[in-house]
């Protein structure tokens, strides 16, 4: 795979990953699950 | 007002509403649309749509729903009714509860095959051909198992009609009957608790999949390893970004993968209480999607077919579509992988998990509709959506073209239109300003305020585009055909939207009385 494949795979995987940790973070430090 | 049922706990809600987004599109489509659109260069227009389009739309479902919710309304026509003070306006919420429906009563069939074969695979029931090197292409090699499918759900002999086997009835009436009973145990007693469990469960499976892929080699060529899989989805192809199609393939997969303009969001939305925040919780509920979808869903079942098939023969399957994909390559796969038996269970239950969430979510809108609108209780109004789902599934499992056509007018352009109905009378009818202050109270997160004019402006006009875009390449194809099966779920749609529309009448002159 070239640069590029890698590059978008990385973005791509972390962008969704940091989505999840965003927001569940939010959650579980500031509000806590009710 | 009767009192409404409300969901007992935060993480419910978002394992529930993620339960309703993650689908068999998240496995089968999302890795068949990219490789077919671009590879790593598709996930420009699909982001660039999340934004634009993806997660306006879920604010504005859920700030909808919560809203209907709050008057005693779980579904579109009321909530319609509620936003926009017109006649009209309970007729046009139909849509909210007839697109479900007709969704889910092919899509239960579907998941009911998932059922099946992961008993399958834990079985070893499929067939086993020759090794993989002596066959002279993937389709050909795949023929064995392209037939087992075939035979499976009757489609061997062309024709009108299908004849499945039996036990692919059998798998349909117990899927039918476990999405009742869930249903039977209201939203808090028992959708939220299939949730919390089918959906850590399915990203479990996801998990122990995923490493599997990672760590597979080709049985017939050792230069194929995992890096040549990864590199068939994520190899970037930039030309495709100046092809109109190319944009449409991405914003189309956003709306098929967060569930959007079907109404069961706004249905799930209309038991949180009045002040609880939505923001947040819409926010993670796309986060958990969009994780299945592009990190599991990206790898477990292509990178696979092109270890297995190489690159020549994973093209040839990815263009043969999502079915073949996930009910045809995957079985191959399967019988030719260490633990086969093991890991082919584990991916038809994965895909069960993320079909049978969904067809609880599917299902649920005209529980709601029952329950708020003619004041049934929980039991009788699952009893008769069982008697309607039940007569009015035969017609996918029998009718040969069934399945796409219902498929094209509820699960494709209804959906747009929906949607756009949706944003129209909540920014434009109800009023932007009121529409914003109703997604942003008791919010847990900041919501940028460029969204308000996304949602005013940028979402709406981008819905148009597509819903044009759409009409334009599909609708001539689609309408020349008029075999008798095609005529047949015309007719059947056609009735069912006549009953609809008397049901809400009835229901409304009721309240009146």
């Amino acid at each position: 795979m070239t640069a590029g494949g890698w590059i978008f795979l990385a973005l791509s995987w972390g962008v969704v990953s940091g989505f999840v940790v965003f927001c569940f973070y939010r959650i579980f430090t500031k509000i806590g699950f009710k | 007002m009767k009192e409404r049922e409300q969901w007992g706990s935060r993480m419910g809600l978002i394992l529930a509403m993620a339960g309703n987004a993650i689908g068999l599109g998240n496995f089968l489509r999302f890795p068949v649309q990219a490789a077919d659109n671009g590879g790593g260069a598709f996930m420009i227009p699909y982001f660039i749509s999340l934004i634009i389009l993806g997660i306006p739309l879920m604010w504005v479902e859920w700030g909808i729903g919560r809203y209907g919710g709050s008057l005693g309304h779980g579904t579109a026509p009321g909530m319609f009714d509620a936003l926009w003070k017109s006649r009209l306006a309970k007729y046009v919420g139909i849509l909210g509860i007839f697109l479900p429906l007709v969704i889910v009563i092919y899509y239960t069939y579907i998941c009911s095959w998932t059922l099946a074969f992961s008993l399958f695979s834990i079985f070893g029931s499929y067939p086993s051909p020759d090794s993989i090197s002596t066959a002279s292409s993937a389709s050909e090699y795949l023929k064995p198992y392209q037939a087992y499918l075939y035979d499976f759900i009757g489609a061997s002999g062309g024709g009108t009609w299908l004849s499945p086997e039996p036990i692919a009835y059998v798998f349909f009436l117990i899927t039918l009957l476990a999405g009742l009973w869930i249903l039977g145990k209201g939203v808090s007693g028992g959708i939220e608790v299939l949730n919390k469990i089918a959906i850590p469960a399915l990203f479990a499976m996801g998990l122990i999949l995923f490493i599997k892929v990672l760590t597979l080699s080709s049985p017939t060529d050792p230069s194929i390893g995992v890096t040549a899989g990864l590199s068939f989805l994520w190899e970037p192809d930039f030309s495709g970004l100046l092809d109109a199609k190319v944009w449409l393939a991405a914003a189309g997969q956003i709306f098929f993968t967060l569930s959007l303009g079907l109404g069961a969001i706004m249905t799930y939305a209309s038991y949180v209480k009045k002040d609880e925040d939505i923001a947040l919780d819409a926010l993670s509920t796309a986060s958990l999607n969009e994780f299945a979808e592009v990190v599991f869903g990206s790898t477990i079942a292509l990178t696979s077919a092109v270890i297995f098939f190489g690159m020549p023969g994973a093209t040839e399957i990815a263009s043969g579509g999502a079915f073949k994909l996930g009910f045809i390559s995957m079985p191959a796969i399967f019988t030719h992988m260490s633990y086969g038996q093991f890991f082919g269970f584990l991916w038809f239950m994965l895909l069960f998990f993320a079909g049978l969430t969904s067809v609880v979510a599917l299902s649920q809108p005209v529980v709601a509709f029952f329950e708020d609108e003619f004041g049934w209780e929980r039991k009788r109004s699952v009893i008769v959506l069982g008697v309607i789902f039940f007569v009015s599934a035969h017609l996918p499992i029998f009718v040969s073209g069934a399945l796409d056509e219902m498929d094209f007018w509820a699960g494709t352009f209804g959906l747009v239109i929906l949607a756009l109905l949706e944003i129209i009378i909540f920014f434009w009818i109800f009023g932007a300003d009121r529409a914003w202050e109703e997604i942003t109270r008791g919010a847990h997160i900041r919501i940028p305020r460029i969204f308000f004019y996304i949602m005013k402006y940028v979402t709406p006009a981008f819905l148009i585009l597509i819903l044009g875009a759409w009409a334009y390449q599909q609708l001539p194809s689609v309408l020349a055909k008029g075999d008798t099966g095609v005529w047949v779920t015309r007719g059947f749609l056609a009735v069912l939207l006549i009953a609809h529309i008397v049901a809400v009448r009835i229901a409304w002159k009721r309240r009146r009385a």
